[in-house]
């Protein structure tokens, strides 16, 4: 199912060691990372999963160089990022990393096509349009690329942001409760489509959730309680997965 | 609900506090131009009844112009018989005769002391007893050949007992010997006025009352009464004489200064008042977006149970809270403005003496009442707004962006726009200034009603190079400008009142420089112009005679100017020398006979002629203060001469009617052939020896001018600046809460790969669109303005429009950097949010 695991080794996507987060300090310290260590593997379509305060969106955004880590280390390529300043961090967001987040993706003044471009706009750079017609295609926003995000249903703003994420040719994206705030329908299609850049495109993708039906659509689950890893499923289902939150309390 | 609003007011302290700015500089604006003028007020209430702190009563002659107060100088003098009769008066202790005229030092370096627009004064010195004067050294003046000096002038130019000094009188210069330092009463001077002091006979020689007095001051003896001791000299003294108590003296004077000081307080107060206008749009925009922002909040409050009207109460009483510490942090601030305002009168000429400061319950209660009436009348319309938010609201997400038909309010804002531009006209075209100043406030609220449909039109163009010039971050700054017209136009609107009034201040400059110009041109025909900096004519009558009798010159007259009163009301006249007048000026004779000017009649403008209803070769009744109403006969007419006015005597008219004639201006015409060299060198041999004097020839006269008006321009451009202030106070206060709402969206731009460099050039890029967007609205408005009012001078010999487009352009260049200065802060803001926290915020 993963063609890469016969190319090993071969470096990770991006990876954190030893990752401890503490918020506040003294009695009132909380440790939200309290020693991870993991790896997502290029062209790998992770799910993370946990009980609210397990420290899942943490993770995630001390991965993605949005929040700074207590201690430890953690690379995106080869770059490591606690060695990085705000302006290369920005850079490396923009450059290396998409992003998908639960809601209010997209800038409100821009058309779905303009929003689909942001990063490489940003960055002042020529975007592959080729690429970008491919993904558009892949989405099916083409109808809809002069619109604004105010005339997009919810779903097709989170596949515009999708799309987005993808544009730049990120060594990874980072999804934050993609479908936290879509029906049905709307969660398949955004979901459809990140399994299809990953099967596709290669695309790495690590994706937040607490929908054992989102996480599904990934090729493995991290499980985390307490700031800890407890749990790891390969090829999960739904099922499956359901089972073993339950075992969380969640 | 009293709690909600002030724990939403502590809240938000920095929103309190950019709010509450726009307020507080209007009303230190008000409270301190009242402090300002209460301050000197006081000081001359003080130097008034110190003048007359010795002495009980006044005997002085009646003026013409009757009871109410006129300025002692052209009163007519007594006979100095008259001090006799006074002492024989029982109940008088003792009495003096004080006589005073124009005179003016020569400093040690040959220059005139001159004051920055107090009078130079010289008079008799008289027992101390009786006079505010407190010699300080030497003695007093006794002889011909005397005088003594105040400190300050004896300071400020080196004068010591025993030096000879020059003093320029209405005669002939005169030197004299030093004898003597003395000060006002405790203080060193008499509000910036220089003082010269001679014996009694000097004085009345030099100021040319020789035997006669202006007033007899007396000392009531121990027991009478000032009211008593006045009437009963009032029996002794010969018809033509009135006898008034000191106090009533100081009194008229305090009273002429406080009417003086009225215009000038008036036209503080008229800048005070735009500030506070441009105050208002910025406390309505500002609460119409808390409003906005705050919906889910409101709506919560109503799903409770709260009613519409705690709603509207709500909010204004959180701008009642604002209004209230604006106004007492503007009030502080008042005294600090007198000051400031004190200094720019003075760097632009204008010197008034202040002594402490006077906050009078007057201000206290003025500044209260305007800064808490503007902030409360313009939170009603967003209270309203905020009243009619539905429950509902709470349950539907956002709900920031307002919408609601344009068409409506544009409507409203052709009706007013149209109702003010009428008002103005008709107020420019005989209505009144009043009128103008209420029609002006109406278009600049029509325009602003008017404005959100040019918003996003105008954005778009200001902003087109954006994105070429800044990329995303460009575009963006732009979209971010037009995204919500009505807050982008209403911030703009702040800025295009103060911008508006420079330009058509500018507009007006421009065209008057013009007009001066042509009116030198069109009117004056000497050569050579000789004038003073002193508001008050001060050129000796001796200066004429003797340039006439330069072979070089060809004609010279000395002008004189006067009031008069006809019917109640105060007129003008001028007057010149009958033979010479036709060849200085373009007298433009063009019906009966200008000789009859030597014959003790009076020309009348063409125009005033048919106004008045007057008849060549009948009779003017024109009233004096010197000597009371006159029969004129009107010797003919005149084309109109905007160095003339309306009513044209002979000097010996003037002379014959007024006291102290000085000259205010001298022209002189070469003699055909002479080489201009020659004939300036003849000029300025007669005027070395009037070192108060300036010279010009006319196209130097014409620069001169031209310096008055840019004087003018440059004091009005720093008035209004304070509004433009305020406005720029706006554009940050709007910048700060448009990106407080957008907060989820600047922490996406961030998230993905927005750096802080780009940030803080969309907020600029955004801000710039503003500012400029409201500097091109004001200057369409503004330009609009000037050419109706030089429509409405055009019988002022203003004709011709200049639009100075240089000097329009470079404002809206500054507005671009002002733009940029107002976007730091707010900019800095919006860079430095938590990306992590952003994104998370709700």
């Amino acid at each position: 199912m993963n063609g890469h695991d016969m190319n090993a080794p071969m470096q990770p996507a991006a990876r954190g060691i030893n990752l401890v987060k503490v918020y506040g300090q003294g009695d009132a310290a909380v440790r939200a990372l309290d020693g991870i260590s993991i790896e997502f593997a290029p062209g790998q379509f992770s799910a993370i999963m946990g009980p609210s305060g397990s420290g899942k969106s943490t993770l995630m955004h001390c991965m993605a160089g949005l929040d700074t880590i207590t201690s430890g280390q953690v690379f995106v390529g080869e770059t490591e990022l606690s060695t990085l300043h705000d302006k290369e961090l920005t850079r490396l967001r923009r450059d290396k990393i998409g992003f998908i987040f639960q809601a209010y993706n997209l800038v409100p003044t821009l058309t779905a096509a303009e929003n689909i471009t942001l990063p490489m706009d940003i960055a002042g750079r020529k975007p592959d349009q080729a690429w970008v017609d491919r993904l558009i295609d892949t989405v099916g926003l083409r109808p809809r690329l002069a619109h604004r995000p105010s005339e997009l249903s919810g779903g097709q703003q989170q596949r515009v942001a999708a799309a987005r994420a993808l544009a730049s040719r990120p060594s990874i994206v980072f999804a934050d409760e993609p479908t936290g705030n879509l029906d049905s329908r709307a969660s398949a299609e955004v979901l459809g489509f990140l399994r299809t850049s990953v099967e596709e495109f290669e695309q790495t993708v690590v994706m937040v959730t607490h929908d054992p039906s989102a996480a599904s659509y990934a090729e493995r689950v991290v499980f985390l309680a307490d700031g800890r890893i407890v749990d790891e499923m390969e090829s999960p289902t739904a099922d499956k997965v359901l089972d073993r939150m339950k075992g969380l309390g969640d | 609900m009293v709690r909600a609003v002030l724990k939403g007011l502590l809240a938000h302290k920095l929103r309190l506090f950019l709010t509450a700015m726009a307020v507080v500089l209007g009303v230190s604006f008000v409270a301190g131009t009242f402090v300002l003028t209460d301050t000197i007020n006081k000081t001359f209430d003080t130097l008034f009844s110190e003048i007359s702190a010795n002495t009980d009563v006044s005997v002085r002659a009646v003026s013409g112009f009757g009871a109410d107060s006129s300025p002692e100088a052209v009163r007519d003098t007594v006979p100095a018989s008259v001090l006799d009769v006074v002492r024989r008066v029982p109940g008088v202790q003792a009495a003096v005769g004080s006589v005073g005229g124009y005179a003016q030092f020569v400093d040690k370096a040959g220059k005139a002391v001159t004051t920055a627009g107090a009078p130079t004064l010289g008079f008799n010195w008289t027992d101390p007893a009786l006079s505010p004067l407190t010699l300080r050294s030497g003695r007093e003046p006794q002889r011909a050949g005397e005088v003594v000096v105040d400190v300050v002038t004896a300071k400020e130019h080196k004068f010591a007992v025993g030096d000879k000094v020059k003093v320029l009188f209405r005669g002939p210069t005169e030197e004299f010997t030093i004898v003597g330092i003395t000060g006002f009463g405790k203080a060193d001077s008499l509000a910036g006025a220089t003082l010269a002091a001679f014996d009694v006979v000097t004085a009345q020689r030099v100021f040319g009352k020789v035997g006669r007095f202006d007033s007899v001051e007396v000392k009531a003896a121990e027991g009478t009464t000032a009211l008593d001791l006045r009437d009963r000299v009032a029996k002794a003294v010969p018809a033509g004489v009135e006898v008034v108590t000191s106090q009533q003296v100081a009194d008229e004077g305090a009273k002429s200064v406080q009417q003086a000081l009225g215009f000038f307080s008036t036209a503080l107060l008229v800048f005070a008042g735009i500030s506070l206008f441009v105050g208002g749009f910025i406390i309505l925009n500002t609460f119409s977006i808390l409003v906005a922002q705050r919906t889910r909040e409101l709506a919560l409050l109503r799903a409770l149970g709260a009613s519409r009207r705690q709603v509207l109460l709500s909010v204004v009483g959180e701008a009642f809270l604002v209004g209230l510490f604006a106004s007492l942090v503007g009030l502080g601030l008042g005294v600090l403005v007198a000051i400031g305002l004190q200094s720019l009168l003075k760097a632009f000429g204008i010197d008034l003496p202040t002594s402490g400061v006077i906050v009078a319950p007057r201000t206290i209660i003025a500044s209260m009442v305007v800064g808490l009436g503007v902030t409360v009348f313009s939170s009603i319309s967003p209270a309203r707004k905020a009243s009619k938010i539905s429950p509902m609201a709470a349950l539907r997400g956002g709900g920031v962006e307002q919408g609601g038909s344009l068409r409506r309010r544009s409507l409203a804002g052709v009706v007013v726009t149209g109702l003010g531009g009428a008002a103005m006209l008709y107020g420019l075209f005989g209505g009144g200034i009043s009128l103008v100043g209420l029609g002006a406030a109406l278009v600049f609220v029509g325009v602003a009603l008017l404005s959100p449909l040019a918003a996003v039109p105008m954005a778009r163009v200001i902003g087109a190079p954006f994105p070429r010039i800044a990329g995303m971050a460009g575009k963006l700054g732009r979209q971010n400008a037009m995204r919500n017209p009505r807050r982008t136009a209403a911030t703009a609107a702040a800025l295009t009142v103060g911008l508006g009034l420079v330009a058509c201040v500018s507009v007006l400059a421009a065209s008057i420089k013009s007009s001066a110009a042509a009116i030198v041109d069109q009117y004056l025909a000497a050569d050579y112009i000789i004038s003073t900096t002193q508001f008050v004519p001060n050129i000796s009558t001796d200066l004429a005679p003797r340039l006439a009798r330069q072979p070089e010159l060809a004609a010279v007259s000395g002008l004189q100017t006067g009031e008069w009163r006809s019917a109640g009301a105060t007129r003008m006249l001028y007057a010149g020398d009958p033979a010479t007048l036709g060849k200085v000026l373009k007298l433009d004779v063009t019906a009966g006979d200008a000789g009859g000017l030597a014959r003790g009649e009076v020309l009348v403008s063409e125009k005033e002629l048919k106004d008045k209803k007057l008849v060549v070769g009948g009779t003017l009744a024109m009233t004096f203060a010197r000597t009371g109403t006159k029969e004129l006969r009107i010797a003919g007419t005149f084309a109109k001469n905007q160095l003339l006015g309306n009513y044209v005597v002979s000097t010996a008219t003037f002379d014959a009617n007024y006291t102290d004639r000085l000259d205010f201006v001298v022209l002189a015409k070469a003699k055909a052939g002479v080489a201009p060299a020659a004939s300036r060198a003849a000029v300025e041999k007669v005027t070395a020896d009037f070192p108060n004097v300036e010279l010009r020839d006319q196209v130097e006269f014409k620069k001169q001018q031209e310096d008055q008006v840019n004087q003018i321009l440059g004091l009005i451009t720093a008035l209004l600046a304070l509004s433009i202030i305020i406005a720029l106070f706006g554009i940050v206060n709007t910048l700060a809460l448009s990106i407080f709402e957008r907060t989820r969206e600047l922490g996406l731009l961030r998230a993905v790969g927005m750096s802080r460099r780009q940030i803080r050039s969309m907020i600029r890029g955004e801000s710039v669109i503003i500012a400029v967007l409201g500097a091109v609205l004001g200057l369409a408005v503004g330009v609009l303005f000037g050419y109706a009012i030089v429509g409405a001078l055009d019988d002022q010999g203003i004709s011709k429009v200049v639009i100075p487009g240089g000097q329009l352009v470079s404002y809206v260049l500054l507005a671009g950097v002002a733009g940029v200065i107002a976007a730091v802060f707010p900019a800095r803001r919006a860079a430095r949010l938590d990306v992590l926290a952003a994104i998370s915020y709700e």
